[in-house]
């Protein structure tokens, strides 16, 4: 069997040299989408990641909270701070720094919420119970937006500049990549601070290696994985705005389908890994924007799910615990 | 000889249940302050439930705790731990991806006192000095014995007024049991009361000041630790003699 994988990793090597040999500085451009998608998809993906270490529940209500994190930017940018394209940069700013505060609050708050109601009141109950009322709140999440704001697509207009920031032989930079880089990154900065130095942050981590032991310590393991839904949604709420900005329109289901792809970059980097679902997300936003943008042998964007779940599966067989996932004893 | 010394922990017809099987048919014990007090008898006669029906991860159906005066039947696990009664649980529990040092500070986590912590973490590595040598080792990769250090010691760090030890000798070198005894017998030199259960019931009885005998749930014997070491019944049952 590691011929069959160094067999597949090397025609998909080689396949990439090829497109990079017929035109670096188109492959450099598809490569720039490919780290912006997968900068949208970390966002969302460490919320899976972070609720799975500490309860082991998938929270399926996940990319609903994302997709009203859009929903609450979009109403943000357009109604309260009324940006139009080409505003000043102060103007820009603002409304980015502001919107992005309301959608995380929002979004933390009911990502609370969904956990106090459906997930806590199942604490003892076998793990099928809190998945289907994931589920649940899933619909009930979308549902909401429907009510809100229509079964249509909510346009949110082009408010990022799309002018270069560099423009070196051929290789473009465009300011709205770069904008989603600079919102996400610091985002991430903040959160691994939060997990490694707080004193929550150690909370958490004692919680997810032993939630019984953790109350030993004094901790309080509700209070606890209220903080972890909290982050989490704040962090969807971050992905939310990003996304709206950056795609323009966003509709109830939105978050049905980018929470599939976050989900799993999450367990291709090894769920419950932090750092493993921030790489997660790079792969697939690299491997979504490759597929749809490269013309060698591309085999277009009609193939990219498949793609990115025949790889799931692929990196499942040979490595269950994801690619920085540690091989536990206790099998986590 | 230790009448006049106050009553700290005090269980009074405690009834505990895992699901419909009733584990603890009415208990009542009492740890008396500074006492080492242990809690003896099979396997599933209710020892390690008795202790976390007084941890709090298991509330009573019936009966009472009071601690310090206080009753802490329905308190919750962390503000009992706040109260001063801290564990090493059955199977140790250490938090695997986390060091030495850092499972250490987990144990102090609802102290602020910065200085009196390292103090504490000072203290726990004069006591087991091969702690101090894999300070940096993650402790899920230690061995059963230095695991088992580590879970005395963290409890430890939370400075309890009452300590908790659920069968710190088990699997243990012959060597190291001697070594985690006397370990215990100073920190109860040093104020902490003590509530032992042990499988190892000649070692228990040997340290402790007063020892129950539980069986399916129900205290069956309480005595004064010398006088249980001397009795008929336990020496067959549990001190293997025949």
């Amino acid at each position: 069997m590691p011929f069959f994988a160094t067999l597949l990793v090397g025609i998909l090597i080689a396949w990439l040299v090829v497109n990079f040999v017929q035109g670096p500085a188109y492959f450099t451009t598809i490569a720039f989408i490919g780290l912006t998608n997968g900068a949208v998809y970390a966002l969302v993906a460490l919320g899976y990641t972070l609720v799975y270490g500490i309860l082991e529940l998938i929270n399926f209500a996940h990319g609903d909270v994302f997709m009203l994190g859009g929903m609450f930017s979009a109403t943000m940018v357009v109604s309260v701070f009324h940006l139009a394209p080409h505003a000043s940069i102060g103007a820009l700013v603002a409304a980015i720094v502001g919107s992005l505060f309301v959608a995380m609050a929002a979004c933390g708050l009911i990502n609370v919420a969904v956990e106090r109601i459906a997930y806590r009141p199942l604490r003892g109950a076998p793990r099928l119970a809190p998945l289907i009322t994931a589920i649940g709140m899933s619909f009930i999440l979308e549902n909401i937006a429907i009510g809100w704001k229509g079964p249509g697509y909510t346009a949110v207009p082009s408010v990022l500049p799309t002018s270069a920031v560099f423009s070196v032989s051929g290789i473009t930079y465009t300011w709205e990549k770069l904008i989603v880089v600079l919102i996400t990154v610091p985002v991430l900065l903040v959160l691994v601070w939060l997990v490694q130095k707080t004193r929550q942050g150690k909370a958490m981590r004692a919680t997810a290696q032993d939630r019984d032991a953790a109350a030993m310590m004094g901790i309080d393991v509700n209070r606890t994985i209220s903080f972890t839904f909290l982050i989490a949604g704040g962090l969807a709420g971050a992905g939310g705005l990003v996304y709206a900005l950056y795609f323009g329109q966003i509709r109830y289901d939105t978050g049905f389908q980018l929470g599939l792809i976050a989900f799993t970059a999450a367990v291709f980097g090894g769920i419950g890994n932090l750092p493993g679902a921030v790489l997660g997300a790079l792969v697939i936003g690299f491997i979504q924007a490759f597929n749809e943008g490269l013309t060698w042998h591309a085999p277009g964007s009609d193939w990219t799910e498949s793609i990115v779940f025949s790889i799931l599966i692929l990196v499942l067989v040979f490595r269950p615990e994801g690619l920085l996932g540690e091989r536990t004893p206790e099998g986590g | 000889m230790t009448e006049q010394t106050e009553t700290l922990l005090q269980l009074r017809g405690v009834e505990t249940f895992y699901g419909t099987i009733q584990a603890l048919k009415g208990v009542s014990i009492d740890v008396r302050d500074g006492e080492i007090v242990t809690l003896i008898g099979a396997n599933g006669a209710g020892k390690s439930t008795t202790l976390r029906s007084i941890n709090g991860l298991n509330h009573p159906r019936k009966g009472s705790i009071v601690f310090k005066g206080r009753d802490i039947t329905y308190q919750s696990a962390h503000s009992i731990v706040k109260m001063g009664i801290a564990q090493s649980p059955e199977g140790r529990k250490l938090f695997p991806r986390m060091t030495v040092t850092e499972n250490l500070e987990m144990g102090a986590f609802q102290r602020h006192d910065r200085a009196g912590v390292r103090e504490d973490m000072d203290r726990v590595f004069t006591l087991f000095p091969r702690l101090a040598e894999r300070r940096t080792q993650k402790a899920g990769t230690m061995s059963g014995g230095e695991q088992q250090m580590c879970a005395i010691g963290r409890a430890l760090m939370a400075r309890p007024t009452l300590l908790m030890l659920d069968e710190p000798s088990m699997g243990l070198a012959p060597i190291f049991v001697e070594r985690i005894f006397e370990t215990i017998v100073e920190v109860n030199k040093q104020g902490t009361s003590i509530l032992l259960v042990e499988q190892n019931a000649l070692m228990a009885l040997h340290v402790a000041n007063r020892g129950y005998v539980l069986e399916t749930g129900t205290v069956a014997l309480a005595d004064e630790a010398k006088a249980l070491a001397q009795n008929e019944q336990v020496r067959k049952t549990y001190l293997g003699e025949t």
